[in-house]
């Protein structure tokens, strides 16, 4: 942190006027209460605009208009200190700590303040917290640190970012994701290229008033990334390197083994006939002729294993029995190794870092590796100018195979293969028979097919700041963000995706230039007891994506994934998207008497993305602070050390749409035999404009007893017009139009505590909770309910409301599934009960059908969590440091629809089954909640019912971390500066009711086939020189 | 020196205000789609529009496979595998169906795409400056007969029978994609009030057009054809004959070997096929992946009942083969075959043989036996150079068309609409895996219909749960 301090000090030395007068001359040293000098700290002759910086020593120097004057020594986090001259040439001062730890200095929209000055809700995340983690991208890292922010990282496929939500959903479909920007550029790739260890600190600006200046981008939050800079002073280098070993998160629910599942398919098979009409010796001998068939192998040693009830031999010999999770599922390893150097002279600083980071994955045929460099140089011109630049440079590669239903996802492969499926066939070569996904062998397609990714990532930007007068201050900077992206998807012409066209490799190439031109003007005036400013501003960005495809099929040589090796071309395609903003900003701060501070902003947005007739945009917002500690009337309680009263009000926009989304459009490649062909695909709507964010915020800091530092934020957030992909009917041919639909409201308290146990030399001891809420509403939809996929959007719920049957159990009598009628339903007008509704034989006094389509769709909760938060406790003894991050998340449902692929009831026959299948219904089983299991069932058991919904409620150990510093004097034998070596664990417990993998599923609470996440623990040391 | 720079940081700043301010700056637009009223602003591009609608019609959720596989396997001849075939159309096969199964949801949403795409000509073809008027009487002239196909496919699965009730709602009949109307949404059309729209699309296509001698497209002959099948459908048996005449006027039919070799690329009887291309086609998705016994699904056999019904001497007894190795309980279908790739083969959608039974029923109906019978004899002393010319009359010569349509035509699409158009009772047996015996009156007829999708129920103003139809 100091050498944050030690560097943003010259930003705050902006209108402080560096002219000097004709008068006393001081000089002297400034100390810390250990005698160690300070450097940067600010002196200020009181009443005047005169100062001076203590240099690298502490020394510095003054000239004062008289002997009389009074000197104000301030630095952050120290209490400031007024002494008078007495007219002495030589002033030394001590300088003490602030306990209350409230000057620190904040990065902001635009610029920096102090967190006591700042009126918007704003958390920050400093690289303690980041650093040491095993994860790809920071991003991961936040969870359960910051109130208000929601990580969930639903995919364990290294390298893949985490949803990161601000503030709950504040849109229906335009992107929710928070805006990035890195060192000052609006990130426009992906976040997961750059190294977490690069990073100082983030700031996560949460109100209108700390995000509003960002505009049309700012509606869902802002997360600003500040990287490490050089600082004066000898050069340091440090050296960092952890390795990790990783597994899946859990081990999930079991599935059947390979008797099981023969036995199973027995059973199905017989009841197939029984119910076809066929006598009990019929049906017996049909499901033995049949069984193999459906399974697909008889994984016994004998010809017929089962006997007449349908249940295996005793003694017979299993051959096959595989168990496809640990074929697909592997032990990963994580790598990470660090280079630092940092240094500087007074007028060039420096900091360059490289890094590696590999995971190996701990899936099959998935892998991620990145190489980084980052270099950041700023440089004093004269004494009115300042020139800098950061540079950040990556290569990742990435090895990722598909996700979803495909039949190439190895994830979901492994769930559905029987285990009476084999690996290899008896010569030992890829067996590709399985009846589940036939001809998609996981294992042998992972040595087969290719899907490579790479990125090369160069995010670059320079500045000029210009001291123009004592008041005003100039700062002009341009960036770019491009990412170059290449593709390589190869399948195998034997197996698989490939196997139709002998083979098929598809290419791409893509470039995302993102470039912005800002031009920042500010204004500061201060006097005793309070400091105006004013910041004007102009800014220009835009984005060209250009990509470029081709495929090929046909491979003569096996194995050879590049383009040359394949005799058929496919059709190529280009195409440049892109899209370009001009903004105008403007700010204004007044702080008086360090009691109240006021600010407001306004930006005006122009688009290209929008509809014609809405080009443009204004936001704004006011926001105030007010110390009431600091106020007279306030009785001087002791234990009240700090209270800081904060509200806000704003608006913003969300922009996060496709580029072009507001034109009527015909797209090509609908070509028709041998001519090119023309087709719409989208209509127009030139109304279409952003989403408005009205937000407010009210927050309340205290801090008691010198040990307990709480802060509570109370948050509304009213989204209107939305922006939505409305269905239409058929009717008008395309299935969708984008509108402005409709409106929507978060609403949410945040708290967080942190309390100091103990804190003396040898101890230190401090707990952390932090807790937020947020309850989402719909307040208006232009269409009175769109139901979508397993959600009802409606006004007056959640965006991720669930809407389906509600399941009922099953039938004691017949083994059919139930479901409740509820006939007053909306679901359809009438109440009417249908011919098939029976009274529940389970007693719940309902009515019930077992026609899926007589029962009427009701809402079942919603997939977002009541609550969630953080934990973290932390524990240093001498040189011992323990602490645990526990993450939790309570309320939130989700429809596990993996869980529903292997529960199928004899639709999908040669699918594997959860063990719980097992427990299917028989005329001997009769009260179960698995119905009767029939080869190519009709009962519709497996539709989307309430029968799938789980709570997805879970704590979580998030990490744990035990360290060592080496003691400063056998450092100081060693000629080092510091070594430090420590353990970490990672996601090692989770507590939990689901039945997946893992709890922490996608943020609308379905689960689509990713691969699970995982735990990892960690070995890892860092030394300085 | 200081002021001299602050004036150049002054004008950098105000130059890049202006450049903000450009009018281009903000309106970009894409470079790999073009906008409506381009693609009406020429000949070639509105052509190309045209083109984008026969794709829309070759897309294996519509013309290209689900209409003619669906068609079929909802019959009592063919069925699809219950096992080595990955799902595929099962429940269809099952005759169980749910409104929100992709069975129900494609086809629909591709036929509307589809009415979309030809309402767009049909409505803007008239403002394209370069186009001469024979151009633009081509451009509507096959729109609408496109408009006149997707309408009267999707009126045939969305609704009941035109017979049994020409009044019952049917499907939503939008002719103007231009002012669409997004909050009212669209009523179900009745079913005499989509025919009527149907009819006078055809009646202008089969006027306007010219005959194209490449049977990629629709054109005159084509439009006639399709005016067959709907008077077909409404029992205007006159007007089916005259139209099915016109639309097989001239043409020889294919001789014995075409029934063998005419199913993979257009024969010498076609009317209309959509012209697949090795480049481009469906792939796994298409017919032959699914009938032909090899080098695809493969799932798709003949019920033992349905070949019995061929005579030993007719040629198309051999399109039924058993291999032990592939299929040992059941026929294997050797119809509709590859064309050197997977995939790769032209679907006959309308041919003269049709025509000609359309004819042979027609006249039948009419009480003209032997114009009937020579028509019948036509088809059968192909396959059958023995086969003697029926004597039959009434309904027994009735029946022998519809036996017949079952022998020429399996596979390609027209028993579902047959058994339903002609209300017959649905008899599953021989060796199908799931059987059915019902009739019209019967309540499980509703199966024969399918629902409209949920996804239109939900998504449109104007219907609701309980404009479903009946059974689902």
């Amino acid at each position: 942190m100091k050498r944050l301090k030690g560097c943003l000090i010259l930003l705050f030395l902006m209108g402080v006027n560096f002219t000097f007068a004709q008068s006393i001359t001081v000089e002297g040293n400034v100390n810390d209460e250990n005698g160690q000098p300070l450097p940067g700290v600010t002196i200020v002759v009181a009443g005047t605009s005169q100062g001076s910086l203590t240099d690298f020593n502490g020394y510095y120097t003054i000239s004062a208009p008289s002997g009389n004057a009074k000197l104000v020594f301030s630095y952050i986090g120290m209490q400031t200190l007024t002494v008078p001259i007495n007219n002495k040439l030589v002033v030394n001062a001590v300088l003490r700590e602030n306990l209350e730890q409230l000057e620190t200095v904040m990065i902001v929209a635009y610029g920096t303040t102090t967190k006591e000055a700042y009126t918007g809700a704003a958390a920050i995340v400093d690289n303690e917290i980041i650093e040491d983690r095993p994860v790809s991208s920071f991003e991961k890292a936040l969870q359960g640190t910051t109130p208000g922010l929601m990580v969930s990282n639903s995919s364990g496929q290294p390298g893949a970012e985490a949803t990161v939500r601000i503030r709950g959903i504040g849109s229906l479909s335009a992107g929710s994701a928070p805006l990035y920007v890195l060192d000052g550029v609006p990130m426009s790739g992906s976040i997961s290229d750059i190294n977490p260890n690069d990073i100082e600190s983030v700031t996560v600006l949460k109100d209108a008033a700390a995000s509003s200046l960002y505009g049309s981008r700012a509606a869902n939050g802002v997360i600003l990334i500040t990287t490490k800079q050089g600082k004066t002073g000898f050069t340091k280098i440090s050296f960092s390197s952890q390795l990790g070993v990783s597994q899946r998160i859990s081990k999930g629910y079991d599935l059947m083994n390979s008797t099981q599942f023969y036995e199973q398919s027995w059973m199905g098979l017989y009841n197939q006939a029984i119910l076809d009409g066929k006598t009990v010796n019929q049906a017996q001998d049909y499901a033995h002729e049949s069984v193999k068939e459906v399974v697909g192998y008889n994984p016994f040693g004998v010809e017929n294993p089962l006997d007449s009830n349908g249940k295996l031999i005793p003694g017979t010999q299993v051959v096959t029995n595989t168990d496809w999770r640990d074929e697909i599922y592997k032990t990963g390893i994580i790598q990470t190794y660090n280079l630092n150097i940092s240094g500087g002279s007074e007028s060039t600083k420096v900091f360059m870092s490289l890094g590696y980071f590999n995971d190996s994955g701990t899936t099959l045929g998935s892998d991620f590796s990145r190489i980084t460099n980052k270099i950041n140089v700023s440089h004093k011109i004269n004494n009115f100018l300042n020139a800098g630049i950061n540079s950040h440079l990556s290569y990742s590669k990435t090895n990722a195979p598909p996700g979803g239903s495909g039949g190439a996802n190895p994830v979901r492969s492994a769930e559905v293969i029987n285990a009476a499926s084999p690996v290899y066939d008896g010569a030992g070569n890829y067996d590709w028979g399985n009846k589940a996904i036939f001809d998609f062998n996981p294992v042998g397609l992972a040595a087969l097919d290719k899907y490579i990714y790479k990125t090369k990532r160069a995010v670059v930007n320079i500045y000029l700041d210009v001291d123009i007068s004592p008041s005003f201050k100039f700062r002009t900077s341009a960036g770019i963000d491009d990412s170059f992206d290449e593709g390589l998807n190869y399948y195998n012409p034997d197996h698989g995706n490939g196997a139709g066209v002998n083979g098929r490799s598809s290419a791409s190439r893509s470039d995302n230039l993102a470039w912005n031109i800002s031009n920042i003007l500010t204004y500061s005036h201060s006097n005793d007891i309070s400091l105006f400013e004013v910041l004007v501003g102009q800014e220009a960005l835009g984005s060209d994506y250009s990509v470029l495809s081709a495929g090929v099929t046909d491979f003569s040589v096996p194995g050879k994934p590049e383009l040359v090796w394949g005799a058929k071309p496919e059709q190529p395609g280009s195409l440049i998207s892109s899209w370009n903003m001009a903004s105008y900003l403007s700010q204004i701060k007044y702080d008086y008497d360090s009691r109240i501070y006021l600010s407001a902003s306004a930006r005006l947005d122009g688009s290209s993305r929008f509809g014609k007739n809405n080009k443009y945009g204004l936001f704004y917002s006011v926001g105030a602070g007010w110390k009431l500690s600091s106020e007279s009337w306030m009785p001087q309680w002791s234990w009240l050390n700090n209270a800081k009263l904060r509200a806000s009000y704003g608006t913003s926009g969300n922009n996060n749409i496709g580029n072009y989304a507001s034109l009527g459009l015909y797209g090509s490649g609908a070509n028709y035999g041998g001519f090119p062909g023309l087709t719409p695909v989208q209509l127009a709507n030139e109304d279409l404009s952003w989403e408005k964010i009205q937000s407010s915020n009210i927050g309340l800091d205290l801090t008691l007893f010198s040990k307990l530092t709480t802060s509570f934020e109370f948050y509304n957030r009213n989204s209107d017009g939305l922006l939505f992909a409305r269905p239409l009917s058929a009717g008008t041919g395309i299935g969708t139009i984008l509108s402005n639909l409709g409106a929507m409201k978060n609403m949410g308290i945040e708290a967080s505590f942190k309390y100091n146990l103990i804190d003396n030399d040898n101890f230190y001891s401090s707990i952390g909770l932090n807790i937020s809420t947020n309850s989402n509403r719909i307040l208006k939809l232009t269409t009175e309910k769109i139901v979508s996929g397993t959600k009802l959007l409606e006004e007056g719920s959640s965006i991720y409301q669930f809407y389906m049957r509600e399941w009922a159990g099953v039938n004691p009598d017949n083994g059919k599934p139930m479901w409740f009628v509820n006939a007053d339903s909306d679901d359809k007008d009438e109440n009417t009960l249908p011919d098939s509704a029976f009274e529940d034989p389970l007693g719940s006094g309902k009515q019930v059908t077992s026609e899926y389509t007589d029962a009427e769709r009701k809402r079942l909760g919603n997939s977002l969590p009541k609550v969630y938060g953080g934990l973290n406790y932390d524990l240093s003894y001498k040189d011992f440091d323990l602490n645990f991050y526990l993450y939790y998340s309570y309320g939130g449902k989700a429809y596990n629809g993996d869980y529903v692929a292997n529960m199928h009831d004899g639709t999908q026959s040669g699918t594997n089954l959860a063990v719980d299948a097992a427990n299917a219904w028989t005329p001997n089983n009769r009260y179960t909640d698995v119905p009767r299991y029939v080869i190519n069932n009709t009962d519709q058991s497996e539709q989307m019912s309430s029968r799938f919904i789980e709570d997805a409620s879970y704590i979580r150990l998030k990490n744990i971390n035990f360290s060592y510093q080496l003691p400063q004097n056998i450092c100081d034998s060693w000629k080092l500066s510091s070594l430090r070596a420590y353990v970490s664990a990672e996601n090692i417990l989770t507590f939990t009711k689901f039945k997946g993998f893992d709890p922490e599923v996608a943020i609308n609470g379905t689960t689509n086939n990713n691969i699970p996440g995982v735990k990892v623990v960690t070995v890892g040391f860092k030394i300085e020189l | 020196m200081k002021t001299k720079l602050i004036n150049l940081i002054n004008a950098a700043f105000l130059v890049l205000v202006l450049a903000g301010c450009s009018k281009d700056f903000l309106d970009l637009e894409p470079t790999d789609s073009i906008s409506e009223d381009e693609v009406f602003g020429s000949y070639v591009t509105a052509n190309s529009a045209l083109m984008g609608a026969y794709d829309q019609l070759s897309s294996f959720s519509f013309g290209g496979l689900y209409n003619p596989i669906m068609a079929d396997i909802m019959g009592e001849d063919v069925m699809i595998n219950s096992v080595n075939n990955w799902n595929w159309f099962i429940p269809v096969y099952q005759m169980n169906v749910l409104p929100n199964y992709t069975y129900i949801d494609s086809p629909w949403w591709a036929g509307y795409k589809l009415i979309y795409d030809a309402n767009k000509i049909i409505n803007n073809s008239i403002y394209i400056p370069d186009a001469t008027p024979e151009q633009i009487t081509n451009l509507v002239g096959q729109a609408q007969v496109l408009r006149a196909y997707a309408m009267l496919k999707l009126a045939e699965m969305y609704s009941p029978a035109y017979a049994k009730n020409p009044e019952a709602p049917s499907i939503l009949l939008n002719t103007d994609s231009d002012n669409l109307d997004l909050d009212s949404g669209y009523k179900r059309a009745k079913l005499s009030e989509v025919y009527a729209q149907i009819e006078s699309d055809l009646i202008a296509a089969a006027s306007q057009l010219k005959e194209n001698d490449d049977k990629g497209f629709f054109d005159s002959r084509s439009a006639n054809a399709l005016l067959a099948r709907l008077y077909l459908n409404m029992g205007k048996w006159e007007l089916a004959r005259d139209h099915a005449k016109l639309a097989a006027k001239d043409i020889t039919l294919m001789d014995v070997n075409g029934l063998f070799t005419g199913f993979s690329t257009r024969n010498s009887e076609t009317i209309y096929a959509i012209a697949y291309t090795q480049e481009d086609n469906n792939t796994y998705l298409s017919l032959p992946s699914f009938y032909w016994p090899v080098g695809g699904y493969s799932s798709m056999r003949a019920d033992k009942d349905f070949v019995n019904k061929f005579s030993r001497s007719d040629a198309r007894k051999s399109l039924f083969l058993k291999l032990d190795e592939i299929d040992k309980d059941r026929y294997l279908i050797v119809k509709f075959g590859h064309n050197n790739a997977v995939g790769n083969a032209e679907r006959i959608c309308i041919r003269a043989s049709e025509m000609v039974l359309i004819e042979a029923e027609c006249e039948a109906e009419l009480g003209n036996y032997t114009e009937a019978q020579d028509a019948l004899y036509l088809i059968q002393k192909r396959a059958n150079p023995g086969a003697s010319k029926s004597t039959a009359t009434d309904q027994a010569l009735i029946n022998e068309v519809l036996l017949e349509r079952r022998k020429e035509l399996f596979g390609e699409g027209f028993r579902w609409q047959d058994i339903k158009r002609r209300q017959l009772p649905f008899v599953r047996n021989g060796d199908h895996w799931v059987k059915f015996s019902f009739t019209a009156q019967d309540p499980d007829y509703f199966r024969l219909t399918f629902p409209i999708p949920q996804s239109e129920i939900d998504a449109n103003p104007a219907l609701t749960n309980s404009d479903q139809n009946i059974g689902y």
